[in-house]
C-alpha cells in the first residue's frame, strides 16, 4: 500500500516535471493559436536551444542564467529563420501539409547539430548538489531551480501577452485573424513574434530539461510527445491550457506509478490525451488563446 | 479543416509510366556508378559495417566503428589483407529493423561485402541475419537477445557478446561475493530485461544473497526520481543499473540527488569514459563496471587501448575490435574474401591448438609463415561454439575512484 | 545490384500499397489517419502468426490479415466518428503507439520485443535469393495493380464522389441525406485493409517482424508518398511512394563523396538530405507530381463562369 508521503513524493515529482514541461507547451500551443498549426519542429528547436546553452556554459563558461537566456535567444532566432525560409511556403496549403513539413524540418535540424556535435552525451558544468528533505518529501535544489526559472519566463510571457502593444495584437490575430488584419496587425510581424517567443520557449525548455541530466541530439525528439499530449490536453492554441495541462500531464505521468509498471509511461501521455478529447474535446481550458 | 486538391485536367496517361521508369533508371545509374568509382583505386578489400548511426543506439554506433577502423587502419599498414587494401563501407542502421534491412542488402547486393559487422539492437541483428545466411554474408552483432544464436544461421553468425544467462549468472556470483546482502535491478525496458532478472535473481539465492526488487523503466524520460524512491523503498545495498548510457546517466544523477550510500553496479557500455568526463566525481565515485575480457593478462585489451587511445574502452569497444580481427584473419587464413570462407575458417583462427596472438596484424604475420594461430581478444578468449555463442569468458570489473577507472578484478 | 533493386522495388511496392490505402481515407474523405503504422502492425502480426503458429497456408495468412484489419479499422473509425480532424489525428498516432506498446509487452502472443523470426514466404527455402526477390516482386505488383484499379473505381463511382462530398463538407453532406458515420466507417475499413495486407506482404517479404519497425516514422514516409503524389490521386501514390524510396536510397550513394567525414556525419548528412529533399518536393510541388485526373468532361470555362472544385 502506497503511504501518504509516497503519494506526496509523486505529486512533487509531478509538479515539478509539469512545470518544466509546461515551458516548451506554452510554445507549441502559442504557435498553434496564431500560425494554426502544430508546429513539430519544437523538438530540434528545444534540442538546439539544450546546446546553445552548453556551449554557453560549457564552452564559453557562463554562469547559469547567462547560458539560459541564450537558450532561449538562439531557439528563438533560429525559429524565425527557419519558419520564414521553409514552412511560411506551406501555409497555403494546409495545416496538415505544414506540420507534416515540419516533421521534416526537425530530422533535418536535429542532424545538423549531430553533424555538428556528434551524439555523446554532454552535460553542463553546473555543481550537482544533494536533495533536501522536508519531512518525508525530496526536492531538488536544481529542481527549484528551474522551477524558478520556469515560472519568471512565465510569468514573462503572461506579462508580455497581457500589457504590452505586441502582446495584445499576438491574442488579436489568435482570436480572429481577419478582425485583427482590418485593425492593420501586420500578420506576417505577428507570426514572426510568435515563432521567436514559441520557439525560444522550446530552446529555454531544452535546456532546463538537460540541466537535469545530459543533452544529445535526440533531446528535444524524447519530449516532444508529452510537450504535444499536455498542449492538447489543456486545449491546443490556449496558453494558460498549456500550463494546466503540462501539469496534468506531468503529475498523470508520475501518479500511475502507483499501479503501473514505469515502461508503460508513455503510453500515459495518449491514455490521458484520449481520456480528455473524449470527456471534453476542446482540452480542459478550450481553444481561446488567452 | 480539409485537404482541398484541385486537379488540373491535363491529359496525362503516357507521362506518369516514364516518370516511374526515369525514377528507376535514376537509381540504376546513381548505383552503377559507386561500386565503379571505389573500383577505380586499385580493387580494395570492401568489408560492411552496418552500426546504429542516428536513433537510441546512435550513442554506441560510433565508438564500434571506430574501434574496427582502428584496427583496420594497422591492417593496412601491415600490408592489407590478401594483398589489397581493406576498406570498412559504413551503413546506418538508425536502431530500425526496416531501415536496416535496406541497408544491409545495399551492402549485400551491391557492395558485395563477405562480412557485415557491427549490428546492435537485437531486432536489427533478427531482422540482418536471415539476409545475411540466405546469401551466405558473415554477421558479427553484440546483441544480446537469448532468441538470436538459436535462429537456424548455419554458422553465418557469431556474437561475442556473452549470453544473458553467462553475464547475469556471473554478474551475481560476483555482486554477492561482495559481500552484497540486499540487490535490487532497475532494467531499461529490453529483451533482456527479464530473462537477466530471473537469471540473476536464481544465482543470488544460491550464492546466499537475495534479489530484494526489480523495476523496468522506460527509456525516454528525462528523470527517474520516481523509479530510484521504488528502489531505495527496499533498502538495497547495491542496485545493478541494467541499462545504457543515455538512461544509465540520469540514474546516477538521481541516485546521487537521493543520497543513496549503496553500491551501483552498471555494464561498462553504460559507463564509458566519455560519460566519466561528463558528469560530476561525485556522481560517479564508487561505481563498479562489468564487461566480458581475457585473462588479467592477456596483452589484447593493453593493445586496444593504445589502439584507442583510451583509458579503459569499453564492452562494445573490445568487441568491435575483436570482430574486424577475427574477419581479418579468417579471411587472411581462407584466402578468399568470400562469407563462406570467413564461416568456415573463423574457429580455425581464434580456437583450438597454435599460437596465441593478440592482434590482427600479429596474427596476419604468423599466417603469411603458415603457422596456426589461436586469437585471443581484446574482449574475451574468442572461443565459439556451434551456434556462435562464446563458449566462456571471463569478466574485467573496474571501479570508479575520483573519475578514473581502476581495477577490482579479472573473475 | 539487380537484387538489391528488385528488392528496393518490392520496398516501394509495398509503401505504394499503403498509400493507395490511405488515398481512400485521406485524399478522397479528407480524414487524417496518423495510425496507419498500427494497421500494418495488426495484417502484419496476424499474418505472422497465422502462418507461423497455426500452420495456416501464407495466402489464407494475407486474406486472414487484411479481414482482421479491415475490422479493427471498422473499430476505431466508430471510436472517433466524433472527434474533429486534428483530434482525429493525434487519437489515430495514439492507436498506432498503443498497438506497438501492446506488441511489446504481450509476449506470450507476440514474442515481445524479440519479434517473430522465421515467417514462411512462398518458395522461400527452395528458391534462390533472387528467384524469391523476383516471384515476390511479380505477387507485390499484382497486388498493388490490383489496389489501384479497386481505387479508380472507388474513385469514380458514387461512393468515392460521397467521400468527397464528406471531406469538402460534411454538414452539406448529412443533410443530402447520406449516412456520413457509416461512408467513414466503410472507408476506414477499406484503408485499414489494405494497410494489413501490406504488413503481412512485409512479414512474409523479410521474415521477421518486431514492434520496432512499427514506429511513427514509417507513418511520415506514406503520408509524404501521398502528398508529393497529389492526395487523391492514385497514379500519384504510387510514384509517391517510389519517389520516397529512391530518395531513402540515392542518399546512400552520395555520402562517399563527401571527404574526410566521420560515418556519424555521414549518417547525419544523409538523414538532412532526405529530411531536405522531402520539404523540397513537399514545396515544389504542392499538387503532386502527378496532377489529379479530372472526372468531368472539360467544361470551357468562359462557357459557365463556374469553377469545379473537385
Amino acid at each position: 500500500m502506497p503511504s501518504l508521503a509516497d503519494v506526496g513524493q509523486l505529486l512533487v515529482n509531478g509538479v515539478m516535471a509539469g512545470t518544466i514541461l509546461a515551458v516548451p507547451a506554452i510554445g507549441l500551443t502559442a504557435i498553434y493559436a496564431v500560425l494554426r498549426f502544430p508546429n513539430f519542429a519544437l523538438a530540434s528547436h528545444a534540442t538546439i536551444g539544450a546546446f546553445a546553452g552548453y556551449v554557453a556554459n560549457a564552452r564559453l563558461g557562463w554562469p547559469l542564467l547567462p547560458s539560459v537566456a541564450t537558450a532561449f535567444v538562439v531557439a528563438g532566432s533560429v525559429g524565425v529563420v527557419t519558419d520564414d525560409t521553409v514552412l511560411k511556403r506551406f501555409r497555403p496549403a494546409g495545416y496538415i501539409t505544414t506540420a507534416i513539413a515540419s516533421i521534416a524540418l526537425t530530422i533535418a535540424l536535429e542532424n545538423v547539430v549531430r553533424f555538428v556535435f556528434g551524439n555523446e552525451l554532454r552535460g553542463y558544468e553546473l555543481p550537482i548538489q544533494r536533495d533536501w528533505r522536508i519531512g518525508a518529501i525530496r526536492v531538488g535544489p536544481q529542481q527549484v531551480t528551474n522551477l524558478a526559472i520556469a515560472g519568471v519566463a512565465m510569468a514573462a510571457l503572461f506579462g508580455f501577452l497581457g500589457f504590452t502593444r505586441m502582446g495584445k495584437a499576438m491574442r488579436a490575430v489568435a482570436d480572429n485573424p481577419m478582425l485583427a488584419a482590418i485593425k492593420g496587425i501586420d500578420a506576417d510581424t505577428i507570426g514572426r513574434i510568435v515563432n521567436f517567443v514559441g520557439m525560444g520557449l522550446a530552446g529555454l525548455g531544452g535546456m532546463l530539461i538537460g540541466l537535469d541530466t545530459t543533452i544529445d541530439p535526440l533531446t528535444g525528439f524524447r519530449s516532444i510527445l508529452s510537450v504535444f499530449a499536455a498542449a492538447v490536453v489543456g486545449g491546443l492554441g490556449s496558453i494558460p491550457g498549456a500550463v494546466i495541462g503540462a501539469l496534468t500531464v506531468g503529475i498523470g505521468e508520475e501518479l500511475c506509478l502507483l499501479f503501473l509498471s514505469p515502461d508503460y509511461r508513455s503510453a500515459v501521455g495518449f491514455a490521458a490525451i484520449l481520456l480528455v478529447l473524449t470527456l471534453r474535446p476542446r482540452g480542459i481550458l478550450g481553444q481561446r488563446a488567452y | 479543416m480539409h485537404e482541398i486538391d484541385n486537379g488540373g485536367d491535363m491529359p496525362h496517361r503516357t507521362r506518369e509510366p516514364r516518370r516511374r521508369f526515369l525514377k528507376r533508371a535514376g537509381v540504376l545509374a546513381l548505383g552503377g556508378m559507386a561500386p565503379a568509382i571505389v573500383r577505380a583505386q586499385g580493387t580494395p578489400l570492401q568489408l560492411g559495417v552496418l552500426t546504429p548511426l542516428t536513433g537510441a543506439g546512435g550513442f554506441d554506433g560510433p565508438r564500434m566503428a571506430k574501434a574496427m577502423q582502428a584496427v583496420i587502419d594497422e591492417v593496412n599498414a601491415n600490408g592489407g589483407l590478401l594483398g589489397r587494401k581493406v576498406v570498412l563501407v559504413v551503413e546506418d542502421g538508425q536502431t530500425n529493423p526496416e531501415a536496416a534491412v535496406r541497408a544491409a542488402r545495399k551492402l549485400i547486393d551491391v557492395t558485395k561485402v563477405p562480412a557485415i559487422m557491427g549490428t546492435w539492437a537485437s531486432a536489427v541483428t533478427s531482422a540482418v541475419a536471415p539476409l545475411c545466411w540466405e546469401s551466405r554474408t558473415f554477421l558479427t552483432t553484440v546483441s544480446g537477445a537469448d532468441s538470436i544464436t538459436r535462429l537456424p544461421h548455419q554458422g553465418y553468425l557469431i556474437r561475442t557478446q556473452p549470453n544473458n544467462h553467462l553475464q547475469a549468472g556471473k554478474h551475481a556470483e560476483f555482486i554477492a561475493s561482495m559481500g552484497v546482502a540486499r540487490c535490487f535491478m532497475m532494467s531499461i525496458q529490453a529483451p533482456f530485461a527479464e530473462p537477466t532478472q530471473t537469471r540473476a535473481t536464481e544465482v543470488l539465492k544460491e550464492k546466499g544473497s537475495q534479489m530484494v526488487g526489480t523495476l523496468i523503466y522506460d527509456k525516454d524520460k528525462t528523470t527517474y526520481r520516481s523509479e530510484v524512491d521504488q528502489a531505495l523503498r527496499t533498502n538495497p545495498d547495491l542496485i545493478y543499473l541494467n541499462g545504457y548510457a543515455p538512461d544509465v546517466t540520469i540514474l546516477l544523477r538521481d541516485l546521487y540527488r537521493a543520497s543513496y550510500a549503496g553500491k551501483r553496479f552498471a555494464q561498462s557500455y553504460a559507463v564509458t569514459s566519455k560519460v566519466l568526463e561528463s558528469l560530476p566525481h561525485e556522481v560517479t565515485e564508487g561505481v563498479i563496471t562489468v564487461q566480458p575480457s581475457a585473462d588479467v593478462t592477456s596483452p589484447a585489451y593493453e593493445l586496444a587501448k593504445k589502439r584507442l587511445g583510451i583509458a579503459e574502452p569499453d564492452s562494445y569497444e573490445t568487441q568491435a575490435t575483436d570482430w574486424a580481427s577475427l574477419v581479418s584473419l579468417a579471411i587472411a587464413k581462407a584466402k578468399i574474401a568470400t562469407g563462406t570462407g570467413i564461416r568456415d575458417n573463423v574457429r580455425n583462427i581464434c580456437q583450438g591448438g597454435g599460437t596465441k596472438v593478440y592482434s590482427a596484424v600479429e596474427g596476419l604475420k604468423l599466417l603469411a609463415q603458415g603457422r596456426d594461430i589461436n586469437y585471443e581478444g581484446a574482449s574475451g578468449p574468442c572461443d565459439f561454439t556451434d551456434i556462435g555463442d562464446i563458449v566462456d569468458c571471463k569478466f574485467r570489473y573496474n571501479k570508479v575512484t575520483d573519475g578514473k577507472f581502476v581495477l577490482l578484478k579479472v573473475a | 545490384m539487380e537484387n538489391y533493386l528488385i528488392a528496393m522495388a518490392v520496398s516501394a511496392g509495398i509503401y505504394a500499397l499503403m498509400a493507395l490505402g490511405v488515398n481512400v481515407v485521406w485524399g478522397f474523405a479528407g480524414m487524417v489517419n496518423l495510425g496507419l503504422v498500427g494497421f500494418f502492425a495488426v495484417g502484419a502480426y496476424t499474418s505472422a502468426l497465422l502462418t507461423l503458429k497455426a500452420g495456416w497456408a501464407i495466402a489464407g495468412g494475407m486474406a486472414a490479415a487484411t479481414i482482421v484489419a479491415a475490422i479493427v479499422g471498422a473499430i476505431v473509425a466508430l471510436v472517433t466518428v466524433r472527434l474533429r480532424g486534428d483530434y482525429l489525428a493525434i487519437v489515430t498516432l495514439g492507436f498506432a503507439e498503443t498497438i506497438r506498446i501492446v506488441a511489446s509487452n504481450a509476449i506470450w502472443l507476440t514474442n515481445g520485443s524479440d519479434g517473430l523470426s522465421g515467417i514462411p514466404g512462398p518458395g522461400r527455402g527452395s528458391l534462390s535469393p533472387e528467384a524469391f526477390n523476383l516471384v515476390y516482386l511479380a505477387i507485390v505488383g499484382v497486388i498493388v495493380a490490383i489496389a489501384f484499379f479497386v481505387n479508380e473505381r472507388l474513385r469514380v463511382s458514387p461512393f468515392g464522389r460521397v467521400l468527397r462530398a464528406i471531406r469538402d463538407d460534411e454538414q452539406v453532406a448529412s443533410v443530402a441525406g447520406k449516412h456520413v458515420t457509416l461512408f467513414k466507417v466503410k472507408a476506414f475499413a477499406i484503408s485499414a485493409a489494405a494497410l494489413g495486407l501490406a504488413g503481412a506482404l512485409y512479414a512474409h517479404y523479410t521474415s521477421y517482424i518486431a514492434p520496432d519497425i512499427f514506429v511513427p516514422l514509417f507513418t511520415l514516409y506514406i503520408k509524404l508518398a501521398l502528398l508529393a503524389g497529389g492526395l487523391g490521386n492514385n497514379r500519384g501514390a504510387i510514384v509517391g511512394a517510389f519517389a520516397v524510396v529512391f530518395l531513402l536510397e540515392s542518399t546512400r550513394f552520395v555520402i562517399p563523396l563527401v571527404p574526410g567525414i566521420t560515418p556519424v556525419q555521414g549518417a547525419a548528412i544523409r538523414e538532412f538530405l532526405i529530411a531536405a529533399l522531402l520539404i523540397v518536393m513537399l514545396r515544389y510541388k504542392p499538387r503532386g507530381l502527378v496532377p489529379e485526373p479530372s472526372t468531368r468532361l472539360p467544361v470551357p470555362p468562359a462557357a459557365s463562369g463556374y469553377q469545379p472544385t473537385a
